[in-house]
């Protein structure tokens, strides 16, 4: 999942080289913006099939927050 | 003229004055719905019992539709969101920020909602939750701005959703308008050219910096921080840029921005105050009253497109 949710993030955010870590923030560490992060999401709704409610994008702090929301909304 | 905005807001001409802060206050908003645009007032930083007397003033110089502009950033915006609600307001714009969390209170109450966006991705993220239009802004325009212009993002946007666009930064004038049909928007949203207008209340120092600005006069600060501003350029944006280019620190930045939009709208400070305003400020001319301005555009824009209508390709 960890993995996956990288590899969306190098593409989708032309970060091809970047280190992310589970517990790299957005803002802090990847210089990752709002407008950043409605890109991401939309990118995360396609490839794992689910609906992410915009009211649930302030939770998405860190890479591993995804990560773990991803599971509980059963992505597989 | 009617669009999909016009019907949806109740509004005779698809021009809607941009909730600027301290500029967007209830005479110019007044002004630009009772010309037949839609006024909106601008909550920005203000308490919620101010945005509540601004509304009820508004509403005692027209009987036609005020919008309010929400920052969503703001700590107070759950209560600016409830005096709308309970004032009665129909149409809310909303900048900076996510408006998910107060849809369905305006939704259930019949308010209008159309956030400002500024990528097809946060279009498409408002479509979902229940906006009734969005606003394209291109970075163009006055204030807080995003990256993509105004000619790239708009047809972008159009593209995207299904539900109506306003197109937002770089429009002051007819020929401006008439662009902005041509690329998808069925309204458009204009700031600039309406800080001069005779109903708006800022200082007349302010004004003359709008109408005297140039094509390059038109500064971006900021960029450091995240929250890149646009303005006319003057003695602050510099030391601002020098002090950007220096590695300073935001507290450092930030000292000189508090309350700088203030100093510019209220007290005529051109020196040391932000005079935010869009790209198009070189275009803004002269004074008028907003239904000048209106009648002016919508002739304008009519006398263009029915002479390119003969064009062929």
């Amino acid at each position: 999942m960890f993995e996956r949710v990288a590899a969306i993030i190098r593409e989708q955010l032309n970060m091809e080289n970047a280190d992310i870590k589970m517990q790299s923030s957005f803002k802090e560490d990847m210089n990752v913006d709002s407008l950043d992060l409605f890109e991401l999401v939309m990118a995360l709704e396609e490839e794992f099939d689910i609906e992410i409610p915009s009211q649930d994008l302030e939770q998405l702090i860190t890479v591993g927050a995804v990560v773990e929301y991803l599971k509980n909304k059963g992505a597989e | 003229m009617k669009t999909r905005i016009t019907e949806l807001l109740g509004i005779e001409y698809p021009i809607i004055q941009g909730g600027m802060a301290w500029v967007a206050e209830h005479r110019l908003a007044a002004a630009v719905s009772e010309a037949g645009g839609l006024g909106i007032i601008g909550a920005a930083s203000a308490p919620a019992e101010v945005v509540r007397e601004e509304i009820r003033k508004a509403k005692k110089l027209t009987d036609k539709p005020v919008g309010v502009n929400i920052m969503l950033m703001n700590p107070n915006a759950p209560e600016v969101a409830k005096v709308i609600l309970e004032e009665g307001v129909k149409v809310v714009t909303t900048g900076a920020g996510n408006p998910a969390r107060f849809m369905k209170d305006f939704k259930d109450a019949g308010v209008k909602v159309i956030p400002v966006v500024a990528s097809v991705a946060m279009a498409k993220m408002m479509e979902r939750c229940g906006a009734d239009a969005v606003v394209a802004e291109g970075t163009e325009s006055g204030g807080h701005i995003g990256s993509a212009t105004t000619m790239c993002l708009v047809p972008q946007v159009a593209d995207a959703v299904g539900i109506p666009v306003v197109a937002a930064g770089g429009i002051g004038d007819g020929r401006g308008f008439a662009a902005a049909l041509m690329l998808g928007a069925e309204a458009v949203q204009m700031g600039t050219r309406f800080i001069v207008a005779k109903e708006s209340i800022v200082h007349q120092n302010y004004k003359d910096k709008v109408i005297k600005a140039k094509d390059i006069d038109s500064e971006v600060t900021g960029m450091s921080t995240g929250h890149p501003v646009r303005q006319i350029r003057n003695p602050m944006t510099r030391e601002y840029l020098r002090l950007e280019k220096e590695g300073a620190g935001l507290e450092e930045l930030e000292s000189l921005t508090l309350g700088a939009l203030r100093r510019a709208v209220m007290d005529g400070d051109t020196v040391n105050g932000t005079l935010m305003a869009g790209q198009i400020a070189g275009l803004v001319r002269k004074e008028q009253t907003c239904r000048e301005m209106i009648e002016e555009i919508m002739r304008e824009a009519q006398m263009l497109l029915e002479r390119k209508a003969d064009l062929r390709i």
